[in-house]
């Protein structure tokens, strides 16, 4: 019979479940092997919410800080890395809002063109999907995506990394930004076309390069 | 029988397994007879495992022992 094996992920929670009884119990160096297992997690978000880095290792801080100060009423139903998570998309969505920037248009916002009879007016030229799976991400390619993500309204912007990047739900995503779910759902959609007709213009350009 | 538009805005809710039994078989008969949309679902399917792979970002050496120092001193001169 074969022998089930844990996944990293799973493994990954063990060991935090391990590590978060004897931080509980006041064992320092236990939380900082927490820390340094979900560091580049928050940070990550973190940056990619504010597209600073200061204000991303700042929210680092604030976020693992909150979570030892509230250590003990973790009672770990849910993961400990997707609680430090949510703490850090919160501290994020907190200095998004008191940050007043120029935000793009929301008709800026590219997506798929229609005919009047509501058919695709371009064709993709050809289904890169596969190409999107398994390989090493072209340099040029990363940058593409991370222009567009960059082009996007900030509403729009939050949803999708919210979701798409970094795995909350769409009640999460409420709960931290006081949005509706349809509303979420609708910009989540509209984000998701406007960077897979970037991703389709970088393939289409490489394509004519060629 | 729906569009290309009207598929196209349900690619959403058909990810997430949230379409209604009505709108699946419209969807389904839709991307029986055009290829684009075939293509189009597929790249639409593969947009946020890309975008994720091209955001991934680790946090610097320098910012890590700053964390670990901010979190010394704090949590030391709280105890």
């Amino acid at each position: 019979m074969p022998q089930e094996v844990a996944t990293p992920e799973e493994d990954r929670q063990q060991e935090d479940q391990r590590l978060l009884a004897l931080a509980q119990a006041g064992d320092m160096s236990a939380f900082e092997a927490l820390v340094e297992a979900h560091r580049d997690k928050v940070f990550g978000l973190a940056l990619r919410m504010t597209r600073s880095e200061a204000d991303a290792a700042e929210i680092a801080q604030d976020t693992f800080l909150a979570a030892y100060q509230h250590l003990k009423e973790f009672r770990g139903d849910a993961a400990f890395g997707s609680w430090v998570h949510r703490i850090a998309a919160n501290h994020a969505l907190m200095r998004l809002r008191h940050r007043r920037v120029v935000q793009a248009a929301e008709d800026e916002l590219k997506g798929p063109e229609f005919t009047e009879r509501g058919s695709l007016a371009d064709y993709p030229e050809r289904d890169w999907s596969r190409d999107a799976e398994g390989k090493a991400l072209d340099a040029e390619l990363g940058l593409a995506i991370q222009q567009a993500t960059d082009r996007l309204p900030e509403g729009y912007r939050e949803v999708f990394l919210l979701k798409d990047v970094e795995g909350l739900s769409y009640e999460q995503i409420s709960e931290l930004t006081g949005d509706s779910v349809p509303a979420i759902k609708s910009r989540l959609h509209r984000a998701r076309l406007a960077l897979r007709e970037a991703i389709d213009q970088f393939y289409n350009q490489g394509s004519a390069r060629v | 029988m729906y569009t290309c538009k009207d598929s196209i805005n349900l690619l959403m809710d058909y990810l997430d397994g949230e379409m209604t039994p009505e709108d699946a078989q419209h969807l389904k008969e839709h991307l029986q007879g055009c290829a684009p949309c075939v293509d189009f679902l597929r790249t639409y399917r593969a947009t946020p495992g890309l975008c994720k792979r091209a955001l991934a970002k680790s946090m610097p050496q320098e910012l890590s022992s700053k964390l670990t120092e901010f979190l010394r001193s704090k949590i030391k001169s709280a105890s």
